[in-house]
């Protein structure tokens, strides 16, 4: 590591410390109470929400923003949530099924991006698949 | 219904409606994909953490409930969690890598208890070290959720003031009306295929039930009898099968003859009233909870009756609604592991108020990593709990708060005592039925 221009390192930070885009994306997160961001992760009950974005992707590469771009950023944020239990050994749909039926209304707008991978016919298989999936 | 002419009088053996409710036990559609017992955990957590959530409103309404993470030093508040008790004489399989044969004695008696035990209540965003008197660690185990009223310490550990089980889950009113007695007899750990096995007092009891044993008065008993359960370990298959070696054909008849001599006396059995079977520890079946039903080409002959019923381990059913919910012993065995309690009983009764058949499962009792539920929880307070193969028979009758009433049964090994236990549906009494050879 070279002499600490740690910002530098870190092509892109992250805006508000972790809530997803402030685009159409978020406007479908349904739980935006104060304790209830939709940082996911770690952040249940603690008063900050300190969030890194998960660099390292399945290939190996570091994993910058752009490199994955927006859905798979959401797609990540539903599985980093706590809320919806583990993400590791389910698939992405499976546990937006599983939370589904007990009753915690997962956001609408990662079922619809995994569905509409799932008709489309570039659909990356890996995004099925956890953050976490043969990395652990 | 004796039929008055002299000499020949046919009695009728007495039915019960009878639904079979094993249907959360068997493991059809769920397809193992290498994933680890987080999810049931996490479906423990989230079922029972509403059902505390709904009680904790008449229990402390004041208080605020927060998560682990959440809690603040000197703060008063409730938190929610699944308990993870820490045990140092615990076996672990990292035991054989550790560098020092340290205060792990080599053979421990039943229990690996000891008083440096410690509490731990975790939920999804972590975990805190319990302190204080009122949880004493003997009564509790690995994997039961409960709600702590306490504050957090300077040292991190938080002090519990008082704490909440979900209590007996609401019970479905049990029929009042039926005027006549009719019985389930109970039997259990028939280990056929080992030396403790007795034929002759086996023999006795298939005779008695089947009404081939006594005169009328005798018979007019046993016509009652609408059910047998034979709650596991009905077979000793030597553990030296189960390692997936090929079976010498000098052994063949080691592995055969215990399921032959079983499947002669089911026979006589099923051709005389319903009888519901399950898998114990020491059956050709799963080891993993829920153990699922015996292959019905285990039993030749039996299985070609339409009263011979294959079930889970765990069992749930009904019999003219009546709630019957048991299993074959593990669950309780391993409480009696881990824990302390005066007696058999006490354990079955815990796991009522716990809402959880197997609280132990999956952390030191073998169960299946479900993704999407946990079947094991309790959601409605069944009328009759029983486990078998226990050292003896215990009954007890237990009263919950919102007029709940549970009928325990310990159902002892008949191989080894010779008891078998009979419950009349009508009024939930129990007795024994003791069989004897000694003249």
């Amino acid at each position: 590591m070279s002499s600490g221009d740690i910002k530098g390192f870190y092509r892109q930070k992250k805006k508000n410390g972790g809530v997803t885009k402030p685009s159409s994306s978020s406007s479908s997160s349904s739980k935006k109470s104060k304790s209830k961001h939709y940082t996911g992760g770690a952040s249940v009950g603690a008063p900050s929400a300190a969030q890194t974005p998960a660099l390292v992707t399945r290939g190996g590469a570091i994993d910058l923003k752009e490199e994955y771009g927006d859905e798979e950023e959401a797609l990540r944020q539903f599985d980093m949530d706590m809320k919806y239990g583990p993400c590791i050994g389910v698939g992405r749909l499976e546990r937006w099924e599983r939370a589904a039926a007990m009753g915690l209304h997962p956001p609408l707008h990662v079922r619809e991006v995994l569905v509409g991978l799932a008709s489309g016919s570039t659909a990356c298989s890996s995004k099925f698949k956890c953050l976490w999936e043969g990395l652990v | 219904m004796a039929d008055s002419e002299m000499g020949e009088a046919t009695l009728e053996r007495k039915l019960a409606v009878y639904r079979n409710l094993d249907e959360r036990f068997v493991i059809r559609e769920e397809k193992y994909k290498g994933q680890q017992f987080s999810h049931i955990y996490f479906m423990r957590l989230h079922h029972m953490r509403s059902q505390l959530q709904s009680l904790i409103p008449k229990w402390k309404p004041h208080l605020p409930v927060n998560t682990v993470l959440g809690l603040e030093e000197g703060k008063e508040c409730i938190i929610v969690g699944t308990l993870y008790k820490h045990m140092k004489l615990k076996p672990s399989i990292l035991d054989e890598y550790s560098k020092e044969r340290s205060a792990i004695p080599l053979v421990k008696p039943h229990n690996f208890m000891s008083t440096d035990d410690h509490l731990i209540l975790e939920d999804e965003s972590g975990r805190v070290k319990l302190a204080g008197p009122m949880l004493a660690p003997s009564a509790f185990v690995t994997g039961i959720v409960i709600a702590v009223h306490g504050k957090e310490t300077s040292e991190g550990d938080f002090f519990v003031e008082d704490f909440l089980e979900a209590g007996l889950a609401p019970q479905v009113d049990r029929p009042l009306d039926s005027r006549e007695d009719k019985f389930v007899a109970f039997v259990s750990g028939l280990s056929v295929g080992t030396n403790a096995f007795n034929p002759l007092q086996f023999q006795l009891l298939v005779d008695h039930v089947t009404g081939h044993l006594g005169d009328e008065n005798e018979q007019r008993i046993s016509s009652k009898i609408v059910q047998l359960v034979i709650a596991g370990n009905s077979m000793h298959i030597s553990h030296g099968f189960f390692s997936g070696q090929t079976v010498a054909p000098k052994d063949h008849a080691k592995l055969t003859e215990p399921i032959r001599e079983l499947d002669i006396f089911l026979t006589q059995l099923v051709a005389a009233l319903p009888v519901d079977i399950m898998p114990g520890c020491n059956d050709p079946a799963n080891y993993s909870l829920p153990q699922q039903p015996l292959h019905r080409c285990l039993f030749a002959g039996a299985s070609a009756y339409n009263t011979f019923v294959s079930c889970t381990n765990p069992h749930h059913f009904e019999l003219d609604n009546v709630q019957f919910v048991g299993t074959s012993g593990q669950n309780i065995d391993d409480l009696y592991k881990y824990s302390d309690a005066k007696d058999k009983i006490e354990f079955m009764e815990r796991t009522l108020r716990w809402r959880h058949l197997a609280p132990t499962a999956p952390n030191t009792l073998g169960c299946y990593p479900y993704v999407d539920k946990d079947p094991f929880l309790i959601e409605s307070c069944p009328h009759v709990y029983f486990v078998g193969n226990q050292e003896k028979y215990e009954t007890r009758l237990l009263q919950g708060p919102d007029k709940q009433l549970v009928r325990l049964i310990s159902i002892p090994r008949f191989c080894e005592t010779g008891v078998a236990v009979m419950l009349n549906l009508r009024n939930l009494e129990c007795h024994a039925l003791s069989f004897s050879t000694n003249l």
